[in-house]
């Protein structure tokens, strides 16, 4: 096999092997094909073809394949677009492994052209438009290499290199073209099937249960994956938004796990309130990404309304109703790989709730503790407080007591009997949920109103709005204070209640999430009053400045425009000057040689009658005349051009008759101190 | 016979004649396919990342016609000819490809108009170096065949199109009769008073001596070794290694039908090779020449020019590329 040809093919599998990636990272394909898929292109890039002599077999097992994925289709557990994108794959590896040929390698590339349509269908990631850009260039270099060797004689090599350079720029141009497409081509679709949702690589961490269970086993605090994004208005414009996002309360402690006095839900709408709004209201428009698992809405503290919700399925987008159940969660009504909704919240500080206000049965769970309560909890909260009885003073004094007495930890401690009394008394270290169980049941104790609250805390700026991890899950504590209603109180020390994931990690996920975000809004978000916008914005602007308003430092885009069509014009100007300057003439050889005789004859070199240029060249080269060697390169090359076909290129004549005048210039010098008379040729 | 038609009608159909040619090919037909499924599915659903890949899909597609036009450009093709062109029979015909600058990829060259059947290709041509491009041609029968133009076609740079681009260069190529196993003896060779053919001992052999033998009735008493006969007791003659060489007149005879004279030249081409091999001497009579007996080689090639002509209008010059 020829070097070009292994490279061709090594390309070939790699492109393919990136168009199943394409597919793959939808999260959507079934993990057998995965690893079939796998398999097979470890064992292509590795050189080996075992499927060369088993066409029939192979094909036999493809349908039993395909009968297996229809059944799967018509049985409902696989959708029909997803089982096609795995045939399309495990077509491919057959394909990767049968003997190359011309019709293997073409439908090698069409499997793999069938699997980046798979994947545009499936996913919206961003790595699947760096897929595609890499399956492109590099079908797109297997395509030519395979052309240019199907011209090449066997057993010449593949001129490699040659067609690097104009493969790339062509390819440049393909990308190029295929942007301004996309910009220009006018989004009046048909609509007859929404764009889908996929629910991504990895497992969805962040999930609300019924209730919340101290001990267990397993952490998401390390967990960086983003669950949620939120735009706010007004946008607080800080940094780190430290702000909690309120998921769910919850009022029942078994002595075990927390959960929810009322079960019963208060029907759905496409609008709840939770509680009557006052002015200033936060605004936010959020996401919950793949990654959050759950169907609890969550709105920072305190939400008021929440409403407008779309569940994201892999049939397409639709509005959906939400209902609210007990502990203040509001939940969608249709299950989703993905939300959006909006949520109205009070300014920070108290929520208003008052405890009349309550169902009767919430109001009762508020004070209630688990039987078997460990006693030594009531004493050391009556010592700690040591009379205090404002319910939000004597909160915060336990919540600093808790922060100083005890570490915050991660490693949990399993399922213990009094997982509260273990913390307090035993372990004295835990994490926030044994902070804020223990800081409301002491309050409790203390025949104080409190319930345990959970959701995120965090929010960390990311391209003008806030996201947050898996990682910032948290728990803190709801204490109802007459007159103003619950307010947060966080026993949890505050350099734990965010992710607790390295920061690097961070980072580039950050760094990932803008470039997402911009991807969002540049490519899948792109619609028609995006391309009117920027029509509009190539045209002339019709706004007139306000007066006070100081004019804009940037020229219009207009101004871009005109420039861009200034460069094109320059560039075509250019195209035509450079084609013009090396067109080719017939008598430029024969002006050569004049000049070239003029040169000669300056240096006293005669040509004899009829002696041709090729002749007096020969004649030099034996009398071994000093100027020979000069004038043989500029006699071959006049040659070239009078005869060959070769035309002079641009300022090559200028560059030989300079070689030669320095050479005739030389030999003048060296006869003058030498004070003889140059060699002069005889005339023959 | 072809009528004359007006200069200004060939001047616009001249003039309507595309510059190059496009033929889809079979990879091309299936992206096609598959590109106006990914549109549709885009206008369908309103997905930006269908539009994204059409938009790439038909980039390619254009970015296909601007490099492969790149690639024709700049081209000037040269008919170096064949040795011997046999009918039915591949035969090795060149092209000498030049190009003033710039790259050209996948080049396949090819006769256009004409029954020849076979292409020639070269991968790579950087600009500046003639390159001679071989091809096995096949013309299907014998007789001159006029060469109008050379068709360069490429499928640079994806292979989901084949451009071509015609040179016209007017020339002849001659085919000679294929080369068949000749089933008739030639017959007698001529006999008679003319150089070494004429003469009686020819038959006999003159060369060295390679043995003896008893004399047979009514053989040349020439030849009779004497001292040997005498000690034998018995006329022994001398045996000489013979001359082979013999004087042979092929003829193809008048009248015959085209099927007919087809064999005949394909039958007379086939003796003659024969015959030039053994190295006798070989003459051919047809009804429009009579060439005189030779040997050799170039005999060979003037009996295969007259038979390859035979029954077709031979052109004043007689310029042929092969």
């Amino acid at each position: 096999m020829r070097k070009g040809t292994r490279l061709r093919l090594a390309l070939r599998d790699l492109g393919s092997g990136f168009a199943f990636a394409s597919m793959a990272v939808s999260g959507q394909l079934p993990i057998w094909s995965l690893v079939l898929y796998g398999v097979a292109l470890v064992v292509a890039l590795a050189g080996r073809r075992p499927f060369s002599n088993r066409v029939k077999l192979t094909a036999l097992l493809l349908l039993a394949v395909a009968l297996t994925l229809g059944t799967n289709v018509l049985a409902g557990s696989l959708n029909l677009v997803v089982a096609a994108c795995a045939f399309a794959g495990l077509i491919s590896a057959q394909r990767l492994l049968s003997t190359p040929d011309a019709t293997t390698d073409g439908q090698v590339h069409l499997s793999g052209l069938l699997m980046v349509a798979g994947g545009a269908a499936l996913s919206g990631e961003l790595v699947y438009g760096l897929f595609l850009i890499v399956f492109g260039v590099l079908a797109s270099i297997a395509l030519a290499l395979g052309v240019v060797e199907s011209a090449v004689p066997e057993g010449e090599p593949v001129p490699v290199r040659a067609v690097m350079g104009p493969l790339a720029t062509g390819v440049g141009f393909a990308v190029v073209g295929a942007v301004a497409f996309f910009v220009l081509f006018p989004r009046l679709n048909w609509n007859m099937i929404g764009p889908s949702a996929s629910p991504g690589l990895g497992v969805a961490t962040a999930g609300f249960s019924n209730t919340v269970r101290l001990g267990g086993a397993g952490t998401i605090k390390g967990n960086p994956r983003i669950v949620l994004r939120a735009t706010l208005s007004p946008d607080p414009e800080k940094d780190a938004l430290d702000a909690y996002w309120l998921g769910r309360t919850y009022d029942v402690f078994d002595g075990q796990e927390w959960s929810s006095a009322r079960t019963t839900s208060d029907g759905a709408g496409f609008m709840t309130t939770l509680r009557p709004g006052r002015e200033n209201l936060v605004h936010q428009r959020v996401e919950l990404m793949p990654a959050y698992g759950a169907r609890t809405l969550v709105a920072m503290e305190t939400p008021s309304r929440l409403g407008n919700a779309v569940t994201n399925t892999r049939q397409g987008s639709r509005r959906t109703q939400i209902e609210e159940r007990g502990g203040g969660e509001v939940r969608f009504r249709d299950a989703g790989i993905s939300y959006s909704y909006e949520a109205y919240s009070l300014p920070p500080g108290a929520s208003g709730d008052d405890v009349q206000d309550l169902p009767p049965e919430e109001q009762d769970a508020l004070l209630a503790l688990p039987e078997g309560l460990d006693v030594r909890v009531a004493q050391t909260a009556a010592r700690v407080l040591n009379g205090e009885r404002d319910p939000l003073a004597a909160a915060r004094k336990l919540s600093a007591w808790l922060q100083r007495e005890y570490s915050y930890t991660l490693e949990l401690s399993g399922d213990v009997p009094d997982p509260v009394a273990d913390f307090l008394f035993q372990r004295k270290q835990g994490h926030c949920e044994h902070f804020a169980t223990a800081l409301t049941l002491m309050l409790r104790t203390q025949g104080m109103r409190a319930r345990l609250a959970t959701g995120f805390f965090g929010g960390e700026r990311v391209t003008g709005g806030y996201v947050v991890r898996a990682g910032d899950a948290h728990a803190w504590t709801h204490v109802l204070v007459p007159g103003r209603g619950f307010i947060t109180v966080d026993a949890t020390p505050p350099a734990h209640r965010a992710s607790q994931s390295p920061r690097l990690l961070e980072q580039l996920i950050n760094f990932y999430e803008v470039v997402e975000s911009q991807w969002r809004d540049v490519v899948l978000d792109y619609n028609f009053r995006d391309q009117l916008t920027v029509l509009r914005s190539l045209s002339r602007s019709h706004e007139v400045p306000k007066k006070d308003e100081p004019p804009g430092r940037a020229p219009p885009p207009r101004a871009f425009g005109a420039a861009l069509l200034a460069a094109a014009a320059a560039y075509a100007a250019w195209r035509l000057l450079t084609r013009f300057l090396s067109r080719e003439r017939p008598l430029e050889a024969t002006r050569f040689a004049d000049a070239v005789e003029a040169q000669l004859t300056s240096a006293r070199i005669t040509r004899g009658e009829g002696e041709t240029l090729e002749a007096l060249d020969a004649r030099l080269a034996r009398e071994r005349h000093p100027l020979a060697p000069a004038l043989a390169p500029v006699t071959r090359r006049y040659l070239e051009a009078r005869f060959g076909g070769r035309p002079l290129l641009q300022g090559e004549a200028t560059r030989l008759l300079a070689d030669l005048r320095r050479a005739v210039l030389t030999q003048t010098q060296r006869g003058a101190r030498e004070g003889t008379r140059p060699p002069q040729a005889r005339a023959s | 016979m072809k009528s004359r038609l007006p200069s200004w009608w060939a001047r616009v159909r001249s003039r309507l004649r595309p510059p190059r040619t496009l033929k889809v090919t079979r990879i091309g037909r299936t992206y096609l396919v598959v590109t106006f499924g990914v549109g549709l599915g885009a206008l369908n659903t309103g997905n930006n990342l269908l539009y994204l890949l059409l938009g790439l899909l038909l980039s390619m597609v254009v970015v296909s016609g601007v490099l492969s036009e790149r690639c024709l450009r700049y081209l000037s093709v040269r008919r170096v000819g064949a040795d011997a062109a046999f009918a039915q029979e591949p035969f090795a015909f060149r092209w000498a490809l030049s190009r003033g600058h710039g790259h050209a990829f996948a080049l396949t060259l090819s006769e256009t108009g004409s029954p020849l059947t076979g292409t020639g290709g070269v991968g790579y041509l950087p600009a500046g170096v003639e390159h001679v491009v071989r091809a096995d041609l096949t013309a299907p029968q014998r007789g001159p065949v006029l060469l109008t133009g050379v068709r360069v076609t490429t499928t640079w740079p994806l292979g989901l199109f084949a451009k071509t681009r015609t040179f016209p260069l007017e020339s002849t190529l001659l085919v000679y009769p294929r080369r068949t196993y000749a089933c008739q003896d030639p017959g007698a060779p001529e006999q008679g008073p003319v150089g070494d053919a004429g003469n009686p001992r020819r038959n006999d052999g003159n060369g060295d001596l390679s043995g003896l033998r008893e004399l047979a009735p009514g053989e040349d008493a020439r030849r009779i070794h004497w001292m040997k006969s005498a000690s034998a007791g018995k006329l022994l003659r001398v045996e000489r290694e013979r001359e082979e060489r013999r004087t042979f007149m092929l003829t193809v005879a008048d009248g015959l039908d085209a099927e007919a004279l087809e064999r005949r030249c394909e039958e007379v081409a086939a003796l003659a090779h024969r015959l030039i091999e053994e190295g006798h001497e070989v003459g051919l009579d047809t009804p429009e020449e009579r060439l005189r007996p030779a040997a050799g080689t170039a005999q060979e090639r003037r009996l295969l020019r007259v038979l390859a002509w035979l029954g077709h209008a031979r052109p004043r010059g007689d310029e042929e590329a092969a």
